[in-house]
């Protein structure tokens, strides 16, 4: 037996066999009952995909559109809202900043009004306490004035006195010595 | 392999084969004398279609996030309806055509694959006269009455005399054009599917059976090795037929849109 004879043996067999259903016979039906099963089968799957799958499938997809659409929606809404927020809050922010310079600005002018508000008052005071000092001053000096006068008046009539002998009327002295002064003062 | 396991009364001790009296015992039922195993793996290549169908799509309607075999449903089913039925029909009609060419998309699909499914290994698509033949015919009766329901008589008219050709060759083109439109078209669709899934199924057959013959043959070391490599062979053919399998099912289904459209958009 050569290394082939197993498959020569077999390909007798299956020609021997093949006798009998052969040529245009193969694709001529022979059982009936095959083809009317065919028939069954695919109009049952047919009937199972138009009344059944089909139809599932569109309520899935249309399902799916309908949630995706308001998942979308509500995405986007959500979007927007968040868009106004941020666009809130920015303008908040840019309200406060505006604000705090605007604090800012005010306790400056402010601070400066005080300043100078202070200083002229400071001015003020110190121009009054001149004044009043000068005033003060004169005021010495007038009653120095006077003091000195009747020291002097007094003086000079006692020197007057000692020198002349004789005891003059007070008032008359008094006027004599004014006089005197007064000449002095318009002398000087 | 089927040859060795069809006959019940085969003695393998002393056969190295067993060849039955006909080839009509190799789909016999043991079961039931009156149904076939022909009959029975169409049964359930319908019982599979329709439950991958109700697990992938019916119950998984009320999901918005389908499951891992959803999905893969999902996108096949889409697929048929998206490319095949709007996309070659067009959007309105194609959607009226979609169910017809997801059944055929589907049933071809799953007997083609019965070629590679073990335990089964016969793809039901083989047997000319009942799946190839009747949605040959199914198709054609469809593009034939789409036809004449979109374009009336204008339909015949135009197969037969050609808009746009030479009058000097209308007539040849015309009889070209009849007799591919009505004979050829429904005899290639059937032809093609069950000439592609018979070779295939013998090709199978024979590589692997003779890888068995060759291992399980007395006489020798040496028959060993040939018995690998015609398994190996077989194997790679194995996955190769997985491809043809998927293939045959789309152009099937290609094929009668592609009919379906040239019959309601003659101006295509």
């Amino acid at each position: 037996m050569n290394l082939y004879s197993p498959l020569l043996l077999a390909a007798e067999d299956a020609e021997h066999a093949a006798d009998e259903t052969s040529g245009i016979d193969l694709l001529l039906p022979r059982d009936v009952n095959e083809i009317i099963v065919g028939i069954i089968a695919f109009v049952v799957v047919f009937g199972f995909i138009w009344k059944v799958a089909g139809p599932a499938l569109n309520e899935m997809l249309e399902n799916r559109q309908k949630v995706i659409k308001a998942d979308l929606e509500a995405a986007q809404a959500e979007k927007a809202q968040a868009a106004s927020l941020k666009e809130d809050y920015a303008s908040r922010l840019s309200g406060a900043r505006e604000e705090a310079t605007r604090i800012v600005e005010d306790a400056r002018q402010a601070g400066e009004s005080a300043r100078a508000d202070i200083v002229d008052r400071a001015e003020t005071e110190a121009e009054e306490i001149k004044v009043r000092a000068q005033q003060e001053l004169e005021s010495e000096r007038e009653r120095a004035m006077t003091s000195m006068r009747r020291e002097v008046a007094g003086l000079s009539i006692d020197v007057a006195e000692k020198l002349v002998g004789q005891n003059l009327d007070r008032d008359a002295q008094q006027g004599l010595v004014d006089q005197f002064i007064d000449e002095l003062g318009s002398e000087g | 392999m089927e040859l060795i396991l069809a006959s019940g009364e085969c003695n393998t001790a002393d056969e190295i084969i067993c060849v039955p009296e006909s080839v009509n015992e190799l789909f016999e039922n043991p079961f039931f004398h009156g149904v076939n195993r022909t009959m029975v793996l169409t049964g359930l290549v319908a019982v599979i279609v329709i439950g991958l169908l109700y697990f992938g799509i019916v119950r998984n309607k009320k999901r918005l996030v389908p499951s891992k075999f959803g999905a893969a449903i999902e996108s096949l089913v889409l697929f048929v309806r998206d490319e095949i039925a709007v996309g070659i029909i067009g959007p309105e009609l194609g959607l009226r055509y979609f169910p017809w060419l997801l059944s055929i998309f589907m049933f071809v699909l799953v007997g083609n694959l019965f070629e590679v499914m073990p335990l089964i290994n016969f793809p039901v698509t083989a047997r000319m006269w009942v799946i190839p033949a009747v949605l040959s015919l199914l198709t054609w009766v469809i593009f034939v009455v789409s036809g004449f329901k979109e374009q009336g008589f204008t339909y015949v008219k135009d197969i037969a005399w050609p808009p746009g050709v030479p009058v000097a060759l209308k007539p040849l083109v015309g009889i070209i054009e009849l007799v591919s439109t009505f004979l050829v078209r429904p005899f290639s669709l059937a032809v093609r599917l069950f000439a592609n899934l018979v070779a295939g199924h013998v090709m199978l057959t024979l590589l692997l059976v003779s890888g068995w013959i060759f291992i399980s043959a007395q006489g020798g070391l040496a028959k060993i090795p040939i018995g690998v490599g015609w398994l190996v062979v077989g194997l790679g053919i194995y996955a190769f037929e997985i491809i043809v399998a998927i293939l045959q099912a789309y152009i099937f289904t290609l094929l009668s849109a592609v009919y379906v459209q040239t019959a309601v958009h003659p101006e295509h």
